[in-house]
């Protein structure tokens, strides 16, 4: 036992509850897991099953918190202690390998929550200070700056008067009292700015106000990849503290993954209290807002479509309708793929796997079985791709694996096929 | 894959078929009548057997033919109407114990001994180039599966089946008639039990492992080679010669070994004693073969043959032992043509030989 | 006193108090974990998610159903059969009336009792199979799962064994394969057969907040 594993195991027991401890007594070691992690059915490989990801955070609780530890220990079958070296030979797969994606959880014959737990068990390999180097430099990035990838207010300010030039509307920065106050992804910030344009001109159309804060732009939570409470938490009063003082009624959180749950979900219980404004998805509010008339549909996209299915956002999300019902309205030929909704395969690069240099070649391999997918619909000459990460995820595996099709947002495509008054 | 679906579905409705054609009434009862002249006719004034004796009563000896022989009119429970004694029965129960239950247990011993005799003299068949480290893949998981779910039913009946039939002459007079007849009541539940589950495995494994299992001439050169024993190496597809004999052992023996086993565990269903006499004939017959096969087939894939136990426990096997023992079927996956280094064919102890495949 | 009449007597008692003590502290002390509120707005009802996602996980999921066929046909070939006897076959009743309930109910005539038997069995040696057979399962699989399996194996077998029901010895044998059962059962993995409603439920209770049943 060393000092490093001590303060692993230590965080471990501290982050299991009531939950955690129902699902290591209920796995029954089936298997059937890996049948749904796009990870094992990429390589094939045993290892990358998803249970077993999560070996040494059961044991820590076998051995330590576990009613019948107790018991275990004085009769010599409880398990032994997980050392270092172990700790080490998982983060890999702790790391690389799991994408927080939860398609397992609905094989599952128990419905155990691999996802939400190895959220936790990141917890303690960072109280250990074993997390793969990539994520180490995007969560200082987002100490210093708030974004993981260095985004500063400068580089918002310069994309925001582009697009300020290119839709002709102005943009307001720190209203005090507006309806929504946006968050944007740095992805999107450096990405693909035209979905602050496209905010504009739908919040116009819709006769709805809002701003964008100076202090708190940034929605990816970092905190929620790496695995530190404490960084999420930080990262999520940022957000809180500039919409109380601002005064707005909503947060609308973007098109990005993890944002949605640190916020939505996850965001009151990491601050402890509950907001005085309620949050909101984009998709979220583009679908209510066009239930109301208040964005009527256009001109319709007449290339073939079909959605990928942000994990983040419909599986762990709960917003399974709503940007399908957008796409049906906005477009004329769209198709879902086959095993599209809940169940649909996660893009491969979510949870930190892409800002993690060391899973690049993994990330590929997992993203081929969702070009698999889309290549199955046939004649796909557009996908919709609600989320900033996967939207990388895809542009890097289209250029690896030389597909052409194009790859958008679905805010953007709201904005383009909207009437013009 | 069309051809295995249907003769595995053939082969389930021949085993559906036959108690269905079980059921019709056999013409036994009907095999004696008495003879046209005779005075009393049947259903004519009192009832009489036959013709009178001297003093004017039943024959004795006709009243005891028609009961060995059956008559129409007397009802009885069980099969075969009005037959209270038969005389066949005789024949079968000696058959049954001067025969099946005294030479079985020989014939199981013998094979033991033959492939302790093979072993010592032939040895461990090893792998000629050794093994290369780098492996192909044989068996799916689906063929690993039906394949362990058949082997443990199998040792399962086998066992029980042992007890049931050699368990009086052998084991009663080791432990004892009280503890015999303890284990001969579980063996009996036992086998009775998982007998049906034979059935599902046999099935399952038809259909898995018929493709590629119908005989070609290549397997004639193999059996002419001994397998190799005899003249060096010998080509051989998926499966060869000895493997496909196995094959479709099990599954002609095991479909006598369902239906006879049906037949015994459902009695009524069989239309007169002498089917059931039959069937445990066969049924201990068959068995017995198969148990024998069984053995040679364990001996092979464990200790005699170096690599083979592989394909199905991890389901993947060496290339070496691919290209050694079933070089075409080698060549068919991987689409590479394996040249046998022909001065293999001599192979001196100690001096190992690699086979080489031609670089294309 | 027989060894029949010691294994169904103060044996069975005491397993059976192992097992019941035993498995309520396990299952409270889950409980008893605790967990946070969750004090962020919920969409939809946390309880009734609990129930949902309870009664949802017992029914296979269309996307998957092709890739794990075998594990749930066998699944619940076992576990159908296993209840179904152990439930409903009448020398079980009979066991239950005289030494726990002191009533009793219709048992399945025997040829009911036989084919659940075999339902039961041929689940189990599959899954059995499989735990050699898979490498995933073999990766993941430790002494807990073996020992289990065997376990249950010969509490079956050992019962399927006594059917002529005119052994003692037979009969005595079951029961102390039972007793062991009994006894193992509390400490092991196969606790999931009462733990699995708690996992279940939670994850159930979670995405019910979110308005989803996973």
């Amino acid at each position: 036992m060393t000092a490093t594993s001590q303060k692993a195991v230590d965080k471990f027991l501290e982050v299991i509850d009531s939950d955690i401890a129902a699902f290591a007594e209920s796995c029954v070691h089936c298997g059937e897991c890996a049948e749904a992690c796009h990870f094992y059915l990429a390589t094939k490989d045993p290892k990358y099953t998803p249970t077993y990801k999560l070996f040494p955070l059961v044991k820590a609780y076998k051995r330590h918190k576990s009613p019948i530890s107790g018991i275990a220990k004085m009769l010599g079958f409880a398990p032994a202690e997980v050392t270092e070296e172990e700790l080490r030979e998982w983060e890999p797969l702790v790391y690389d390998s799991c994408t927080m994606c939860g398609r397992c959880t609905l094989v599952c014959p128990m419905a155990i929550d691999i996802a939400g737990t190895i959220r936790k068990m990141r917890e303690g390999y960072v109280a250990a200070d074993i997390v793969p180097d990539g994520l180490v430099s995007a969560a200082a990035n987002a100490e210093r700056t708030g974004s993981p990838m260095g985004v500063t207010l400068k580089a918002l300010s310069a994309q925001i008067k582009h697009q300020e030039e290119a839709t002709g509307i102005k943009i307001e920065i720190d209203k005090k009292g507006a309806d929504y106050m946006a968050l944007l992804s740095s992805m999107e910030i450096m990405g693909f700015p035209e979905i602050i344009g496209a905010y504009a001109k739908l919040f116009k159309q819709a006769g709805v106000s809002w701003t964008i804060s100076s202090k708190a732009f940034e929605a990816t939570n970092v905190g929620v990849q790496i695995g530190s409470g404490k960084m999420a938490k930080m990262l999520v009063e940022r957000i809180v503290d500039a919409a109380e003082e601002l005064e707005v009624k909503h947060v609308i959180s973007p098109e990005c993954g993890h944002a949605y749950g640190a916020l939505r979900w996850a965001g009151p219980n990491m601050v402890g209290k509950e907001f005085s404004f309620k949050v909101v998805h984009i998709i979220e509010l583009l679908d209510q807002l066009r239930r109301e008339g208040k964005i009527p549909v256009g001109e319709k996209d007449t290339r073939r479509m079909t959605l990928h299915d942000p994990c983040q956002i419909i599986r762990r999300g709960g917003l399974l309708q709503e940007p399908r019902s957008l796409l049906n309205d906005s477009c004329s030929d769209f198709v879902e793929m086959e095993g599209a909704g809940i169940a649909n395969l996660c893009c491969g690069g979510g949870g930190g796997v892409s800002a993690n240099p060391r899973a690049e070649e993994l990330q590929m391999a997992a993203f081929s079985k969702k070009l698999d997918q889309i290549n199955d619909v046939g004649g796909v000459e557009a996908v919709v791709v609600p989320c900033a990460n996967c939207r990388t995820v895809f542009e890097d595996g289209l250029d690896e694996f030389e597909a052409d099709f194009e790859v958008i947002g679905l805010g953007e495509l709201v904005a383009d096929t909207l009437a013009t008054k | 894959m069309m051809l295995p679906k249907l003769t595995a579905a053939l082969f389930f409705i021949a085993l559906m078929l036959v108690p269905v054609l079980m059921s019709s009434d056999a013409a036994y009862a009907q095999s004696v009548r008495p003879p046209a002249n005779a005075v009393n006719q049947p259903g004519q004034g009192p009832e009489r057997i036959g013709t009178s004796n001297t003093l004017g009563e039943d024959s004795q000896s006709d009243y005891w033919r028609a009961l060995r022989h059956g008559r129409s009119g007397i009802s009885t429970s069980g099969p075969g109407g009005g037959l209270l004694i038969q005389s066949q029965g005789e024949d079968w129960r000696l058959i049954r114990k001067q025969y099946i239950i005294k030479y079985s247990g020989s014939v199981l011993i013998g094979v033991l001994a033959l492939l302790v005799l093979f072993y010592f003299i032939r040895g461990r068949i090893r792998l000629k180039g050794g093994r290369s480290g780098k492996t192909i893949s044989r068996f799916s998981l689906s063929h690993r599966t039906a394949h362990w779910f058949m082997a443990s039913v199998f040792i399962l009946l086998a066992v029980s089946g042992l007890i049931i039939l050699l368990g009086r002459t052998v084991l009663a007079p080791l432990i004892g008639k009280t503890a015999h007849s303890i284990i001969a009541s579980a063996a009996m539940q036992g086998h009775n039990l998982f007998g049906p589950l034979f059935i599902i495995a046999l099935v399952w494994l038809y259909y898995m492992f018929v493709p590629g299992n119908f005989f070609k001439m290549v397997d004639l050169k193999w059996l002419l080679k001994g397998g190799g024993l005899i003249g060096g190496h010998a080509s051989a597809g998926h499966y060869n010669f000895g493997e496909k004999v196995w094959f479709w052992a099990v599954a002609f023996g095991g479909l006598l070994i369902s239906i006879t086993g049906i037949i015994l565990e459902f009695p009524w269903l069989a239309a007169n004693l002498q089917l059931l006499q039959v069937s445990t004939i066969v049924h201990a017959v068959v068995a017995i073969g198969l148990i024998a096969f069984a053995l040679g087939h364990i001996y092979i894939g464990t200790l005699g043959m170096e690599g083979a136990l592989d394909s199905m426990t991890t389901g993947d096997v060496d290339i070496n032992w691919a290209i050694e023992h079933h070089d075409l079927w080698y060549e068919e996956v991987t689409g590479k043509p394996v040249q046998a280094d022909k001065s293999a064919d001599n192979e001196a102890p100690g001096h190992a030989q690699v086979y080489t495949q031609s670089r294309s | 006193m027989t060894f029949l009449q010691i294994v169904e007597g103060p044996l069975f008692y005491i397993a059976a108090a192992v097992f019941v003590i035993a498995a309520l502290w396990r299952l409270i002390g889950i409980i008893r974990i605790g967990h946070k509120a969750d004090i962020a707005p919920p969409k939809g009802s946390a309880t009734g998610g609990f129930i949902a996602g309870n009664l949802r996980h017992f029914v296979p999921r269309k996307s998957f159903a092709k890739r794990t066929w075998i594990h749930l046909v066998a699944g619940y070939s076992f576990h159908l059969g296993l209840f179904v006897l152990l439930l409903f076959a009448a020398p079980h009743i009979d066991f239950a009336r005289d030494r726990i309930f002191g009533f009793d109910w219709p048992a399945m005539p025997r040829w009911g009792f036989i084919v659940a038997a075999q339902f039961a069995f041929a689940g189990l040696i599959m899954l059995w199979v499989r735990r050699f057979a898979d490498p995933v399962m073999r990766l993941i699989s430790d002494w807990d799962d073996h020992i289990g399996s065997w376990l249950t194996f010969l509490v079956m077998l050992t019962g399927c064994l006594a059917l002529q029901e005119s052994h003692d010895a037979l009969k005595a044998i079951h029961m102390l394969f039972v007793d062991i059962w009994l006894i193992y059962f509390p400490f092991s993995r196969l606790m999931h057969a009462l733990t699995f409603f708690l996992s279940r439920g939670y994850t159930g209770a979670t995405y019910g907040r979110k308005g989803m049943t996973l």
